[in-house]
């Protein structure tokens, strides 16, 4: 007799050193569906997941997984591999310097005493890559191919190992909406052919597209399991973040004008490494007590554009002028950027923004040493009440300011960052996509930060892939596709439709 | 009456079997920080007792902390390019070439000390800027960078010294290598060590309590009570200890004063001051670093010039001792310090690694050499026993990393008040066990309930345990 669930996780439980990342969760999912798990960043999709494929092996957490009837017990994620559970993460497994045929088989190559069969490959590989619907040479480098196709190469690869339930962490947050397509259609060709799927997805239109049930998870706990026909976005979002949000964008006093505050004047950068123009003839204004956001696609210079203002630490050929409050400067270190009064807030907070070990006074600090300091010698009475100052105003949830900044949640993370600029004293505040991977609660607060920012004279840039998130927030608009600024728009004249047609001229 | 005295007697007991449990705690919390003074001590004891307590002696324990100074001095110096990410391998040929540098300015040129020491400082620092302008800004690996070095010196100290030994008998050599602090003796003991001693035991005193009172204004937590006092006694003891030993043998050597001096500025340094904060910075998130407005390469550059200048000291410290300059000298100094660092806690990854944790490492490094010498163990063996506690020094602190605090008191407490439904709930769990396996052995068709059930009872036995686990003793007060 075949089991109604495939999978049934019951009570997991799982600790870190000061929190409780799965409280006593419960997941079922039934044979040949797609099954989504939704919740806030921090509420322990990606640690139950990493539960399930046994990157914490059995041990490390209480509770059970029953998988096709079966009490199973992963030591690792070769077992479960083993039984046909796959997962594919938002950091794709691949190698990059392998061709696409070589990538589908690594690990599992079909070999007779150890040489491996590369005709069979070949053949193999085709077969997988027809399945999933994706037309590509397999002699290319997975390099050359766009992060799309990377994720479909990944599934074949999944396939090949005679999946039984695909796992896919947030597929789509790196695709772009054609890409996003063609996933969630292959999703259902899969579920035809007996596939069963867990997505997790923030993109609620996805779980209405293809969702044939959803689990919701809050703060580590399970909240709720649904049904297809019982589930609208309202119900989703209030069960998420555990109250109404009427309103995702805060109200601010609108902005009344004032005189510019940053420039860039035919601002070009060469990139050596890449060897062209990442920023070509840049020409924005930013004035006192303004919001500006930069919309463009990914990659298409936004980042790097910041970076050639606030000091260019990546070393490009800078041409045209940057004029802070109308004085041409020649920004050539972060830390002149920092002396003329403005702040970077940087994209990913884990690689360049945070230092994970220290503590959140400590990270709170150290882009103004000066402060907390005289003659070099460290004041820890002033760095601690400073750290405590922000704590409370930021409202950043934690035990104690000795906390190191790794144990804190995403939001958390994101309000030290914001933080450590504001302890710099800044004018001028970058904010390079200031809400990704924080959760709908922390990102209000975020934006509610911003707007007391403003009201009290900062100026704000904020780059930022969310659509909404630059139509909410901001007062002027510049587009920016491939390097070039191709639109400037005031709030009111701005919509989806012509900044994303600007954004992929 | 009995009764009460029975009571009081017991109270007794219980007071002891907690401050016993608040002391293991305090261990098991804070392994990873006490496992190596825990491994020192062992070593100490291991090696006192089979050499009938001469190997802790005043002249043999003066004798090792002598022999440990220059190995100390270039770890305090490799923890901070540990830390930052990089490694030094060239520091040993630097050393012993500097050292070879100043005896043959002062001897065979005829230099005064000073000038000696001051070009010798000149120089490495200039090859620090090199190393580092190498690392930082052309990006070249810091091991090929050193390796490199590392030849170049060696084959500098053999120019240097024309492939001879080459002895001083300059006054400052002899001072620096074999001479001690004025001493003031009576009836054999040297009371100006006691004195300084005593200084050292009631500054530490007097800091401690500021420390707490400081703590308590700040609202930060401060540790209990009881690990503060057994923390201070133990202190006492050791200071009292080496005082005594020190004391009863010549007193404090000027090795032992330079390596002391180095290791408080440095441990100043790194723990009170902006550069301190900017190169753990710099370890700990390069890339986070720069974009905070530190300047990376200039960090950098400055490790390799403190690690140049530690080189000087060490080289100097060694020539002194010896009496002489030798194409002997180097080899192994720097790989001495690189095990020191390692084995005092060092992350390869950067960002962490203590000064003092360092010379910890450095002494129990020279405690292995000098106590397997003195207890008459084959010479051969010592590498051995080095490389094996280097790996486990080091496994050790990979195996501890995440270690949960834990509070034995408040555990005991938890475990009071959750008896009853800790004895149920496993009996429960047991039972559950118990028809899961009949069911499987039947194989029975609705076997899943079975293995519902069992979830559910193993799910609730482990919940209370974890509870009676993080148990606090503050949460029953």
């Amino acid at each position: 007799m075949k089991q109604k669930y495939i999978l049934s996780m019951k009570s997991i439980t799982k600790l870190f050193p000061g929190v409780k990342a799965l409280d006593e969760v419960n997941i079922n999912v039934k044979r040949g569906e797609i099954h989504f798990i939704v919740g806030e960043n921090g509420a322990g999709k990606s640690t139950l997941m990493n539960v399930l494929s046994g990157i914490y092996p059995h041990g490390n957490y209480d509770g059970d997984i029953i998988f096709d009837g079966k009490t199973k017990r992963f030591h690792g994620i070769k077992d479960s591999v083993k039984d046909g559970i796959i997962i594919i993460n938002q950091e794709l497994a691949l190698f990059p310097n392998l061709t696409v045929f070589e990538n589908i088989f690594v690990g599992h190559e079909i070999s007779k005493n150890g040489v491996i069969d590369w005709d069979k490959t070949k053949e193999l590989a085709k077969k997988y890559l027809d399945m999933v619907g994706i037309d590509v040479d397999i002699y290319q480098m997975v390099s050359s191919l766009g992060v799309g196709k990377q994720q479909l190469i990944e599934i074949a690869k999944a396939l090949s190992q005679d999946v039984k339930l695909l796992i896919l962490d947030e597929p789509t947050a790196a695709l772009n909406d054609n890409d996003s397509d063609n996933l969630l259609k292959l999703l259902v060709e899969l579920k035809k052919q007996g596939i069963t799927s867990i997505m997790i997805s923030h993109k609620l239109k996805e779980v209405e597209a293809i969702a044939d049930s959803l689990t919701i998870l809050r703060d580590g706990k399970t909240i709720i399991r649904m049904d297809k026909k019982d589930v609208n976005e309202q119900i989703i979002i209030k069960n998420m973040v555990g109250r109404e949000i009427d309103n995702i964008f805060p109200k601010r006093v609108p902005y009344k004008g004032g005189e510019v505050v940053l420039e860039t004047v035919h601002l070009n950068s060469f990139d050596k490494e890449l060897n062209r123009y990442i920023v070509s003839d840049s020409n924005i204004k930013l004035r006192k007590g303004e919001v500006v956001g930069i919309a463009g696609l990914m990659g298409a210079g936004r980042t790097e554009l910041a970076l050639s203002i606030f000091g260019n630490p990546k070393n490009y050929k800078i041409s045209g002028k940057v004029l802070v409050s109308n004085k041409s400067v020649i920004l050539d270190s972060p830390k002149k950027a920092i002396d003329n009064g403005i702040a970077y807030v940087s994209e990913d907070r884990k690689t360049n923004g945070l230092i994970l070990e220290e503590t959140i006074s400590q990270n709170i600090t150290i882009a103004n040493l000066k402060k907390i300091s005289r003659y070099g010698i460290l004041n820890f009475f002033k760095q601690n009440l400073f750290a405590e100052q922000y704590v409370k105003d930021i409202d950043i949830k934690t035990p104690s300011i000795l906390q190191q900044v790794k144990y804190l949640s995403g939001g958390n993370q994101q309000k030290v960052q914001v933080s450590k600029w504001l302890f710099s004293n800044p004018e001028i505040l970058i904010l390079d996509e200031p809400t990704r991977g924080i959760d709908v609660g922390a990102k209000y607060e975020i934006y509610t930060i911003i707007n007391d920012l403003v009201s009290k004279g900062m100026s704000i840039l904020i780059i930022s892939s969310e659509l909404p998130e630059i139509l909410g927030m901001c007062d002027r608009v510049y587009v920016i596709a491939e390097g070039n600024q191709t639109a400037e728009f005031d709030i009111k004249d701005a919509t989806p439709e012509n900044i994303m047609k600007s954004a992929t001229v | 009456m009995e009764n009460n005295k029975k009571s009081k007697f017991a109270n007794i007991i219980w007071q002891v079997y907690k401050y016993l449990l608040t002391i293991i705690s305090m261990f098991r919390t804070n392994i990873r920080d006490y496992g190596m003074y825990i491994a020192l001590a062992g070593i100490f004891i291991i090696f006192g007792s089979m050499t009938n307590w001469v190997f802790l002696g005043p002249i043999n324990f003066t004798n090792l902390l002598n022999q440990t100074a220059y190995v100390s001095v270039l770890a305090v110096g490799m923890t901070l390019v540990i830390v930052t990410r990089q490694i030094d391998l060239s520091v040993g040929y630097i050393g012993a070439f500097l050292g070879a540098y100043v005896v043959v300015a002062v001897e065979n040129l005829g230099q005064p000390v000073w000038l000696a020491l001051a070009g010798a400082l000149l120089l490495t620092s200039v090859v620090g800027i090199i190393k580092g302008y190498f690392i930082a800004k052309i990006k070249v690996p810091s091991f090929v960078v050193t390796l490199g070095g590392m030849f170049i010196f060696k084959g500098l100290l053999m120019l240097k010294t024309n492939n001879r030994t080459i002895p001083t008998t300059n006054v400052f050599f002899q001072k620096i290598g074999i001479g001690y602090l004025t001493t003031y003796d009576i009836g054999g003991v040297d009371i100006i060590t006691l004195i300084i001693g005593a200084i050292l035991v009631t500054v530490l005193i007097f800091s401690g309590i500021k420390g707490r009172k400081k703590n308590d204004k700040l609202g930060i937590p401060n540790e209990k009570l009881e690990i503060f006092i057994t923390k201070l006694v133990f202190m006492f003891g050791v200071i009292t200890y080496l005082s005594w030993t020190l004391s009863s043998h010549k007193g404090i050597s000027y090795l032992l004063l330079i390596t002391v001096v180095v290791v408080v500025i440095y441990h100043l340094m790194t723990t009170r001051t902006t550069l301190g904060r900017r190169i753990y910075a710099v370890g700990g998130n390069p890339d986070a670093a720069e974009l905070s407005g530190i300047n990376v390469e200039k960090i950098i550059v400055i490790v390799f010039i403190s690690m140049g200048v530690l080189a000087l000291i060490s080289g100097v410290m060694y020539v002194s001792r010896l009496q002489n300059t030798s194409p002997n000298h180097g080899p192994f100094w720097e790989l001495y310090a690189i095990a020191a660092a390692f084995i005092g806690g060092a992350s390869a990854s950067g960002g962490s690694g203590k000064i003092v944790n360092a010379v910890i490492g450095s002494i129990v490094i020279m405690s292995l050499k000098n106590g397997m010498a003195l207890a008459g163990i084959d010479a051969n063996i010592e590498p051995i026993i080095l490389g094996s506690v280097l790996l486990l020094a080091v496994v050790f602190d990979i195996y501890t990393r995440n270690v949960r605090s834990i509070d034995l008191v408040g555990i005991h407490y938890a475990k009071k008040k959750y008896h009853k439904d800790l004895i149920e709930a496993k009996e429960q769990f047991e039972i559950a066990t118990k028809e899961l396996k009949e069911a499987k052995k039947l194989n029975k068709e609705d076997l899943i309930e079975y293995e519902y059930r069992f979830t559910d009872f193993q799910g609730q036995f482990n919940k209370i345990k974890e509870k009676i686990r993080v148990a606090k003793e503050e949460d029953f007060i």
